[in-house]
């Protein structure tokens, strides 16, 4: 018990003292996550407005796929990456493996299947009526979309904030296609669980409470999306 | 035009005729709904040919000129996310109408719907009656050409009802073309120039009374008042 109170305590010293190897793990973290998240949303939300709009034979198949597809762990993704992305593999030449680029690639995948799942539902949710209206008042197409992404737009930003915090908080994917080397692709989640093997808990338990601190707020966050996003 | 491979109705012409409202019903899935549609541009034809003004159109190329000249409203009018007055403005900034005519024309829309008083409310919270109201106001603030509305006025308290007729007299009389999907022949006395029938058989029957085939005018429903503002 002693001993995890000294980690604690280290722990937040640690943070407090703003330890340079401590922060620029987490900022490879926001780096690494902010970047799919940001590429994956705007093919998200189209696919998911294909899904809300579109008639094509294997709508309903493609939004079952994408609904399974949510509950993929991270360890396989990270396999399949590995295997596409290794020497061996179709895009080795590429020599992303074990680079920020092949964890971005991983969170891309990660986050793809939710985000396009939560703003279809969000979409959904929006009634055809209101694509129409817009259609009828004399919206241009793009135009009608876009107003229709506005009257969901709190849940749309829930859907986001649930991407990220998948990814963010995922671990088996960016240890299988990062590789866990410091200063370039070592994060948060594989660090904590690097440090915990070596038996040096202040770290871990550091990088754990920023973990914490980010999943509450986000969750925070969401909660206040969602209950806005009950209007849409 | 057909549905999942059933051949739903095949109309040969259906004629929109300035200042007379037309009364159109046919049983529950005979298409009312999905004809109204393709007529404001909103749903795909199988096969159809549009007349403008003498000139034919196929609908793909006829879709541009419906919009926002021929309005479809919903049973349950849709209302966007904002204010009661940024409702009505809506079509007017999709037709990038400059600020200052488009201020001017919302006002005069509330004031010729007797809505002045809600202007800033959220238009989600108002009774079915004012969002009838507000969605017929939206839809003139656009001189349309055609007004059609898809059994807008079932659900409605009898007050509701008659604001909702005199509005609906009021387009007509200012020669909109206006053409009501109903069941209600109480509608037909009180409204209809014109009654046509969307028979089983998936043709357009017009069944029009001889007495009723003169333009309409106000002394033809004496009952119909203006609507009343709120607290009145």
């Amino acid at each position: 018990m002693n001993e995890i109170v000294t980690a604690t305590e280290r722990a937040i010293g640690l943070l407090i003292s703003g330890d340079p190897g401590l922060w620029a793990i987490i900022g490879i973290s926001f780096s690494v996550s902010l970047r799919a998240i940001l590429i994956a949303t705007p093919f998200a939300l189209a696919v998911a407005l294909l899904l809300t709009l579109g008639h094509f034979y294997g709508r309903r198949l493609l939004i079952a796929v994408f609904n399974a597809s949510m509950a993929v762990p991270a360890v396989v993704v990270g396999l399949s990456i590995y295997l596409l992305l290794s020497r061996s593999g179709p895009f080795g030449d590429l020599k992303l493996l074990f680079t920020q680029s092949a964890m971005v690639i991983g969170q891309i995948l990660l986050a793809f299947p939710l985000l396009v799942a939560m703003a279809h539902s969000a979409l959904q949710a929006a009634e055809r009526s209101a694509w129409e209206t817009a259609l009828t008042l004399g919206a241009r197409p793009w135009r009608a979309l876009f107003t229709l992404m506005y009257e969901v737009r709190f849940a749309l930003i829930a859907a986001i904030i649930a991407g990220f915090a998948r990814i963010i908080a995922e671990v088996g994917c960016s240890m299988m296609v990062g590789g866990n080397i410091l200063n370039y692709t070592r994060n948060i989640t594989t660090a904590i669980a690097l440090e915990t093997s070596k038996g040096e808990f202040a770290q871990g338990i550091a990088l754990g409470l920023v973990l914490l601190a980010l999943a509450l707020t986000l969750n925070l966050l969401l909660n206040l999306m969602q209950g806005k996003g009950e209007l849409a | 035009m057909s549905y999942s491979r059933r051949r739903l109705f095949e109309v040969e012409l259906f004629v929109f005729e300035p200042g007379t409202c037309t009364l159109l019903s046919g049983r529950n899935g005979a298409g009312k709904t999905t004809l109204l549609k393709i007529a404001a541009g909103l749903l795909k034809p199988d096969r159809a040919i549009v007349r403008i003004e003498g000139r034919d159109f196929t609908w793909r190329a006829a879709r541009p000129f419906l919009r926002h000249r021929v309005i479809y409203l919903h049973q349950f009018p849709y209302m966007f996310n904002t204010s009661v007055a940024k409702n009505i403005a809506y079509g007017l900034r999709q037709l990038r109408i400059p600020r200052a005519e488009t201020k001017a024309r919302v006002s005069q829309a509330l004031e010729w719907s007797g809505l002045e008083e809600l202007a800033e409310r959220d238009a989600r919270t108002l009774s079915g009656g004012e969002k009838q109201r507000v969605a017929l106001a939206r839809a003139r603030v656009l001189s349309p050409d055609v007004l059609l509305l898809d059994e807008s006025l079932s659900g409605l308290d009898p007050e509701a009802r008659q604001q909702t007729y005199f509005l609906i007299r009021r387009m007509v009389s200012e020669q909109v073309a206006v053409v009501v999907a109903t069941h209600d022949y109480e509608l037909l006395r009180q409204l209809g120039d014109r009654h046509l029938i969307l028979t089983d058989a998936g043709h357009l029957e017009d069944r029009s009374p001889k007495t009723t085939a003169a333009p309409s005018s106000h002394a033809r429903a004496p009952n119909i008042s203006p609507p009343r503002r709120r607290g009145q």
